[in-house]
C-alpha cells in the first residue's frame, strides 16, 4: 500500500508537469496568470514608441511594458491619465513627432513632462514621471529619503520602464511602431515580460552595521550613537509591499544611496568625512561642511517624514552635552 | 572791475553751471564701483532651524553686550525682531504657505548701498572685498541711513550720552583680513550660509534650485533687488495647503512665487535699482547750487549796487551845477543891484535871496524825503 501511495503521487506530479508545460502553447495563458483588470483594459500592454514615419529599420526606444492592472488600482480616477476623459491609448494622440490631435504635443513629453501647466478649463494631464514624482514627494514614506535626493536620470532610470525589447521580434517591434500589431499579440508578449520579470534584490539592514558611533566632530558634545540597523529597516519595512518602490529600487544598494550618496553603489560605501571636510572646501563651496551634511541629511529626511521628535535644535537628543 | 570784465566773467560762469548741469543729467544712468571679485554670502532659508548660533557667534566675535535671554533661548525667532547696535543679525521665524521657516537679517551690504548715498558725511563705504563699513569718526548722528536703508539694518547706540555711533554688520571685515569666515557663517550648523565670491554663490544658488526641482522659488534674492546685494537670499518653494482648488491654481502659480518671499518679510517691492538712485539727481545738483548760485547773485548784487552809486554820483554832480549856477545868477543879481541902488540894498537882497533858495532847498529835501 505505502508503494501505492508513491505512485500515486507520482503520477498526480507528472500530470501536473505536462499540464504546466503544454498550457503556454495553448496561448490562454496570458489571461490566466495575469488577474484581470475591473474595466476591462488589458491588464498589461506593452507601449511602442508609435511613429507616422516611415521606419524600415524599426530603431526606435526600447518599448516599455505597462501593468495597466497595478495603475488602475493606485489611482482613483482613469481620468488621471486619460485626462480627455476618453479611455483610448496613449498614441492615438501622441506619437513620437506629436500630431493635430494631440495638441502637437510629444510621445516623450507626453510620458516625461514634468513641468505640466495646469489647466482651469479642463483636466490637468499628468505624465507617468510627474505622477510618480509626485507620489514620492507627497508619501510620508517616500517622501524622507526623496526630501534630500533627486533620483540620477541615467540609463539605469530609463531602463526601469524602457525593458521590453528582448521579449519580442524584430517583426513585432516593428508592427508596434507602425501600430499595426494586432491587441491580442501586445498583451501575449506584455503578459509574457510580465511574468518574466522578477522581483528586485535589495540588501537587507542586515547588511549594514548595528550601530554607528559618529565622533569624527564630537568637541561640544559626546559622539552620536546612530542606530543604523534601525533606520534601515524602519524605511525598508514602511515600502515593502509598495509596488512603486519595488520598481523602480532596481539595485541593491540603491536604498544606501540616499544618505550614502553621490558614490558608487556599493554596500560599503565611503565615509562621509572623505568628502566632506571638517572646514568648507575652498575649492567646493557648495559642497557641505561634515557637520553641516549629517544635520542635512538627518534632518532633511525627518522633516519630509514629518519626524517631529527630535525637534531640529534639540541638539543634545542625538548627542549628550559633554561632561 | 568794468562791464566788459563782468561779462566775460558771467560768461564763463554759465558755461561751467551748463557742465556742472549735464553732470547731473549723467546722474540719471549713475554706477557705483562694481567690484566683481567681491564676497557675498548665500542664505538658503530651506536649511536654516532657527538655532540662532549665527546670533551668538555675531555677539561672540563683535564683543557685543550679553542680551537679556540667552541665546539657547528659540522660542524668540517668534517675534519679529530687528537689528539694533547691539544685535548685528536676528533670525525670525516666518509662516510661509503654512509651514515654518526661518531667515536671518543682517546688513545686506548692497553693491550701491542706500546708508552711503544718504550720509553726507561719508562715513559708509562700500568696499571691494564686498563688506559695506562704516566709520564712525566723522558721524554727526544724524541717522539718516536708518531712514535711507531699505532693511532697517542700521541701529543707534540710543543708550550713549557722548558720542553715540550707527553699528550694523560689517560682514566681519577683521576676519576676512586674517582669511577667516564670519562668525555665522562659521558657526552655522547647517551650511545655510555658504561664503563666497558673489558671483559663484549666484552659480552655487542656480545649481541648487535646478538640482532640486520643486523644492526652492526659482528666485535669487539679492541678485538685483535694490540694485544687487552681496548677501542673497533663496526661499522655499511651498504649495499652499488648500490644494483642492487645483483649478484656481493656475494663475497663482506665477503670483505664489512672489509670495513666498513676501511671508518671508522680503517684499520685491524695492525694484531692482539702487536706493540711491532716487536721489543721486538731486543731490549731485547741489555742489553745482553752491559753487555757482553766490557768483550769479553775486554779480547781479554787484551790478545794480554799481549802477546805484553812478546814478547818484552824477545826480551829486547835476545838483552842484544848478547851485553852482544859482550862486552865479544871485552873484550877477546882487553886483547889479549895488551899482544901481548902492550896497546896502546888495546886502539885503543877497539875505533875502540866501533865505529864500534855503527854505526851497529845505522843502523840496522835506518833499523827497532823505536823498543820499
Amino acid at each position: 500500500m505505502r508503494n501505492g501511495t508513491v505512485l500515486l503521487l507520482l503520477a498526480a506530479l507528472v500530470l501536473a508537469g505536462a499540464a504546466c508545460l503544454t498550457a503556454p502553447g495553448t496561448g490562454s495563458a496570458s489571461a490566466a496568470t495575469v488577474a484581470s483588470t475591473d474595466s476591462g483594459a488589458p491588464s498589461a500592454i506593452v507601449m511602442f514608441p508609435v511613429s507616422a514615419k516611415p521606419n524600415p529599420k524599426g530603431s526606435a526606444m526600447t518599448p516599455t511594458v505597462f501593468n495597466h492592472l497595478n495603475h488602475e488600482k493606485a489611482i482613483e480616477k482613469c481620468e488621471t491619465c486619460h485626462h480627455t476623459g476618453d479611455p483610448v491609448a496613449c498614441g492615438t494622440c501622441h506619437t513620437v513627432e506629436g500630431k493635430a490631435e494631440g495638441k502637437f504635443v510629444t510621445l516623450e513629453r507626453a510620458m516625461h513632462a514634468t513641468d505640466i501647466h495646469k489647466r482651469t478649463d479642463q483636466n490637468t494631464p499628468s505624465s507617468c514621471v510627474s505622477c510618480h514624482a509626485k507620489q514620492t514627494r507627497e508619501r510620508q514614506e517616500c517622501a524622507g529619503c526623496h526630501a534630500i535626493l533627486t533620483p540620477r536620470h541615467d540609463a539605469a532610470w530609463c531602463a526601469t520602464c524602457h525593458n521590453a525589447k528582448g521579449s519580442m521580434t524584430h517583426q513585432q517591434l516593428r508592427a508596434g511602431i507602425e501600430g499595426t500589431l494586432p491587441l491580442e499579440e501586445n498583451e501575449a508578449i506584455a503578459a509574457k515580460a510580465e511574468q518574466a520579470q522578477k522581483p528586485n534584490r535589495l540588501l537587507t539592514p542586515m547588511h549594514g552595521p548595528y550601530k554607528v558611533s559618529i565622533d569624527a566632530l564630537s568637541e561640544k558634545y559626546l559622539p552620536s550613537n546612530f542606530t543604523h540597523r534601525r533606520h534601515v529597516s524602519s524605511l525598508m519595512e514602511r515600502i515593502r509591499n509598495d509596488k512603486l518602490a519595488r520598481a523602480f529600487h532596481n539595485s541593491p544598494a540603491v536604498l544606501c544611496s540616499t544618505c550614502h550618496h553621490r558614490s558608487p553603489l556599493s554596500a560599503k560605501p565611503p565615509k562621509c568625512g572623505s568628502c566632506h571636510t571638517k572646514e568648507i572646501d575652498r575649492m567646493h563651496p557648495n559642497r557641505p561642511n561634515l557637520k553641516a551634511a549629517y544635520h542635512l541629511q538627518c534632518m532633511g529626511c525627518h522633516k519630509g517624514m514629518n519626524v517631529s521628535r527630535p525637534k531640529d535644535t534639540d541638539c543634545t537628543t542625538c548627542h549628550k552635552a559633554r561632561p | 572791475m568794468n562791464r566788459r570784465k563782468f561779462l566775460t566773467f558771467m560768461g564763463s560762469a554759465g558755461v561751467i553751471s551748463a557742465l556742472g548741469t549735464a553732470k547731473v543729467a549723467k546722474a540719471g544712468v549713475h554706477t557705483f564701483p562694481y567690484y566683481p571679485d567681491s564676497y557675498g554670502v548665500l542664505h538658503d532659508t530651506t536649511r536654516c532651524i532657527g538655532c540662532r548660533r549665527c546670533e551668538e557667534a555675531c555677539n561672540i566675535v563683535n564683543k557685543l553686550p550679553k542680551p537679556k535671554k540667552p541665546f539657547t533661548d528659540t522660542t524668540v525667532t517668534g517675534t519679529k525682531r530687528r537689528t539694533s547696535a547691539y544685535a548685528w543679525t536676528v533670525v525670525n521665524k516666518y509662516n510661509v504657505n503654512g509651514k515654518d521657516f526661518f531667515r536671518k537679517l543682517q546688513c545686506f551690504h548692497c553693491n550701491d548701498p542706500a546708508c552711503a548715498s544718504a550720509c553726507f558725511a561719508k562715513c559708509f563705504q562700500k568696499q571691494p572685498d564686498g563688506s559695506v563699513t562704516y566709520d564712525g569718526s566723522q558721524c554727526v548722528g544724524c541717522r539718516y541711513c536708518m531712514i535711507a536703508c531699505p532693511f532697517y539694518v542700521p541701529g543707534f547706540q540710543y543708550d550713549e550720552a557722548f558720542d553715540p555711533l550707527v553699528q550694523k554688520c560689517t560682514f566681519c571685515e577683521p576676519r576676512l583680513k586674517e582669511g577667516k569666515l564670519p562668525g555665522c557663517v562659521e558657526a552655522c550648523p547647517m551650511d545655510a550660509l555658504t561664503f563666497g565670491r558673489r558671483s559663484d554663490l549666484l552659480n552655487v544658488a542656480r545649481a541648487r534650485i535646478a538640482e532640486n526641482p520643486g523644492k526652492y522659488v526659482n528666485y535669487i534674492y539679492g541678485e538685483h533687488d535694490a540694485g544687487g546685494t552681496a548677501w542673497m537670499v533663496l526661499a522655499p518653494a511651498v504649495s499652499p495647503a488648500s490644494q483642492e482648488q487645483d483649478s484656481k491654481a493656475s494663475e497663482e502659480k506665477t503670483a505664489n512665487h512672489e509670495d513666498e518671499f513676501k511671508q518671508l518679510g522680503l517684499d520685491r517691492h524695492l525694484g531692482t535699482q539702487p536706493m540711491g538712485e532716487l536721489t543721486y539727481g538731486a543731490l549731485g545738483a547741489v555742489p553745482m547750487i553752491v559753487a555757482f548760485w553766490p557768483v550769479l547773485f553775486g554779480g547781479a548784487y554787484a551790478i545794480s549796487k554799481r549802477r546805484e552809486a553812478r546814478y547818484k554820483a552824477e545826480k551829486e554832480a547835476h545838483i552842484e551845477a544848478t547851485k553852482n549856477d544859482l550862486a552865479a545868477a544871485v552873484d550877477a543879481a546882487v553886483r547889479k543891484i549895488e551899482e544901481t541902488q548902492g550896497p546896502g540894498a546888495a546886502d539885503t537882497a543877497r539875505r533875502a535871496m540866501a533865505e529864500a533858495l534855503k527854505s526851497r532847498e529845505a522843502a523840496s529835501a522835506a518833499e523827497n524825503g532823505e536823498d543820499k
